[in-house]
């Protein structure tokens, strides 16, 4: 009976969550295995309709990774994608910081509205925005320079942040900072000291979200800069490897594999944040 | 006491207060000036021309262009930047560059001539280096097709011509022997898909689509506007042979899979070894050459038994079309008079040429010298291209090509017409009433450009 009742309780996560949760990993993980097996298949194995699809059956090439490297200006593409994502996170994270404060905190009049129509902001799509986007930047003077997505990138991001960094501030309880006002703290002081510490959680959790869409954009990188060796990565591979009606799709997989690592391990160091900043907004 | 007069008054290293000021004063006016202007002054400027391109499928074309680009600049001390993006980039890139006017100086334009009337108000006139160009490499295949409200705002670029692509050993095999008609390919389709070899053509939305389907509507005699450029006339008998033509390729001889192919799944339908013949140019024979595709099975490489033949004729007609790559010059360019000198350096016959060996017959000029280039009889594979080119027509044959023409190329309306009815989700007619609709509110200018 012991025995019995030790047993049940060794394996009943397994039923209970590595089972229900494993079709969860299979789907979400599928695409990066997808890549990683078609990045390392032969040419001959990648035009075989009969071949199965998802195994490597006739041998593992690194020709992709090879032809990315010395055919293509890819690692150069690779720093513009870091340089950008960077820069553009830092920016929007700061300004997102500083205009969240004042919508979570402070009382003044249009002070929802004006937290309602941030967001709204972020409802409009790149799509639709390029276009009069590239007549400022091209007033700017900041075409052809990676300083065109670095200022056009916060204006998706900026919204975004600040509409999760005021959720995340509002669960931050009143008091602290009202006792830090106490002791003489100003507001700027006040957000500085005591709640920028206290919301690191929903920081980075902004951070990193706003990393991963400037890491993944694609249409201001397309049409804000054309030099070959100013590309972002996105841009970069698709131009290099998508001739007429030729696709590269080893290259292109390959690509798109190490293009995956720096968001995984951003997310993998940062998991933990990740999850409280997201939802700390969610029980009060 | 003597007379001070200015003239005795000391001077620092030989320049007076006046001179000091005048000099001075003038500098900080230039600097005013040129801060304001935001532009370097002349003598400081770099003169640099930039050209935006799509990446050709045979790399070396890209690298020919270069090669021409930054020879010319370097004789004429004008710094050159070539950008080269997909094709499918081009028309986001082309938006946004009229939107800002600014951006490239020569731009690729297409596919089709209807950018010259998209864009007819931001491309600068080239009726005079089309009248040079011409003489020099035998003048321009069909020069009334290329001419937009009466001027030459492109300059027809190249073309990739669609032959037949065909394995050779599969018709063998069928038994087979020189099929010529769009019947003797149902034929032949309907046999092949029966041992697990369909026949293979888009019927989605992409470039590949509309090419064969207007082809085979041409060849039944049918089109979709008049000559004037006005009247649709899609709904005719001629139309509806052609549909019911492809309702059985597609349900006897093809696979489903087509009806959601884009351009390059043709290409990897043949080099699988999957498709007895496909309505391509000869970038999968190119490719499979290149990358040594074996034939499934055998040790024998596909691109040995592949081979390239005339497009179909139909019961009326033999006619084909193809994407109409173009090159024009933005009229908000600075630097016009550059790019229209680098245009007739790079259509000298020995620049053009080069390009063309280049890029092993993919890039067809529209010049008549040059469909008789020496590449064409370098590989047999190429023997009928020159034969395509002269039943090659633009996609809005008989009619004029237009902003209109190009939005119906555009909005695949051709295909999804041909779909619509081939899987029975319409009626011919019902089919051929959804096209001519659409094509109506288009000529109407009710629709706008997506």
């Amino acid at each position: 009976m012991s025995s019995g009742r030790g047993f049940w309780p060794s394996v009943r996560p397994a039923f209970t969550l590595y089972l229900p949760v494993t079709p969860f990993v299979f789907f979400a993980l599928f695409p990066l295995y997808f890549m990683l097996v078609t990045s390392l298949k032969k040419n001959a194995e990648l035009y075989d309709v009969n071949a199965a699809p998802f195994l490597i059956r006739k041998g593992v090439t690194f020709g992709h990774y090879a032809l990315l490297s010395t055919d293509t200006l890819f690692w150069t593409w690779f720093v513009n994608s870091l340089l950008v994502s960077v820069g553009a996170t830092v920016i929007s994270v700061v300004i997102g910081v500083l205009a969240a404060y004042p919508l979570a905190r402070l009382r003044f009049p249009g002070a929802t509205s004006f937290g309602v129509a941030i967001f709204i902001t972020y409802l409009v799509p790149p799509s639709l925005l390029f276009l009069p986007l590239a007549s400022v930047v091209n007033r700017l003077g900041l075409s052809d320079s990676l300083w065109a997505l670095v200022v056009t990138y916060p204006t998706f991001l900026v919204p975004f942040c600040t509409w999760l960094l005021m959720g995340y501030f509002r669960t931050v309880p009143k008091e602290i900072e009202e006792c830090a006002m106490l002791d003489g703290c100003n507001r700027v002081q006040t957000l500085w000291r005591i709640l920028l510490p206290v919301a690191v959680p929903g920081v980075i959790c902004a951070g990193l979200f706003a990393f991963t869409l400037s890491w993944n954009e694609f249409l201001y990188a397309l049409v804000f800069v054309s030099p070959a060796e100013l590309k972002t990565m996105t841009v970069g591979v698709f131009s290099e490897l998508i001739r007429g009606d030729i696709y590269y799709w080893g290259g292109l997989m390959a690509g798109a594999c190490i293009g995956s690592l720096p968001i995984v391990i951003a997310y993998v160091f940062f998991l933990d944040y990740y999850v409280t900043g997201l939802t700390a907004g969610a029980v009060k | 006491m003597p007379t001070v007069h200015a003239e005795s008054v000391p001077r620092v290293r030989g320049v007076s207060r006046r001179q000091f000021l005048r000099v001075t004063g003038a500098g900080a006016t230039g600097l005013g000036a040129v801060l304001a202007s935001g532009r370097a002054p002349a003598i400081a400027q770099t003169r640099e021309l930039t050209f935006l391109t799509i990446a050709s499928f045979v790399p070396d074309t890209d690298k020919e262009l270069k090669r021409q680009f930054e020879e010319w600049g370097a004789k004429n001390k004008v710094k050159v930047r070539l950008d080269i993006i997909a094709h499918l980039q081009l028309q986001t890139k082309k938006a946004a560059e009229v939107q800002a006017r600014s951006g490239h100086d020569l731009t690729a334009l297409g596919p089709g001539l209807g950018d010259a009337d998209l864009y007819y108000d931001y491309l600068a006139d080239l009726n005079d280096i089309a009248g040079d160009v011409a003489p020099k490499n035998g003048g321009w295949l069909s020069p009334n097709d290329y001419l937009i409200r009466g001027k030459w705002k492109l300059l027809p670029w190249w073309q990739p011509p669609f032959p037949m692509a065909v394995r050779t050993d599969l018709l063998e095999q069928l038994g087979e022997k020189s099929p010529d008609t769009w019947e003797d390919w149902l034929r032949i389709g309907k046999k092949g898909k029966a041992i697990g070899h369909p026949f293979g053509t888009a019927m989605g939305h992409s470039g590949d689509a509309n090419v064969t389907l207007l082809s085979i509507l041409w060849s039944y005699g049918g089109s979709y506007v008049a000559k004037d450029g006005n009247r649709i006339t899609i709904n005719s008998k001629e139309t509806r042979q052609a549909m019911e033509f492809v309702k059985r390729l597609y349900t006897e001889a093809m696979d489903p899979e087509v009806l959601a192919w884009d351009d390059s799944s043709n290409n990897r339908c043949l080099n699988a070894g999957k498709c007895i013949a496909i309505h391509n140019p000869i970038s999968a024979y190119e490719s499979a050459k290149k990358d040594k595709v074996l034939v499934p099975g055998t040790q024998k490489e596909i691109a040995e038994v592949i081979d390239h033949i005339h497009t179909p004729r139909g019961p009326v007609d033999r006619k084909a079309t193809t994407g109409f790559w173009c090159v024009g010059v933005w009229n908000f360019s600075k630097n016009i008079d550059l790019a229209k000198d680098f245009l007739r350096y790079h259509f000298q016959p020995e620049n053009q040429n080069k390009w063309v060996e280049a890029g092993h017959g993919f890039n067809m000029p529209f010049l008549q010298n040059l469909t008789k280039h020496a590449v064409y009889k370098s590989d047999k594979q190429y023997r009928f291209i020159p034969e395509v080119a002269k039943v090659t027509v633009p996609p809005s044959w008989p009619g004029p090509t237009s902003a209109a023409s190009q939005q119906v190329w555009d909005l695949y309306i051709v295909p999804d017409m041909f779909a619509q009815h081939a899987t029975g989700k319409m009626t011919a007619d019902q089919a051929i009433a959804w096209a001519e609709k659409e094509m109506q509110e288009i000529y109407a200018g009710r629709k706008k450009r997506p």
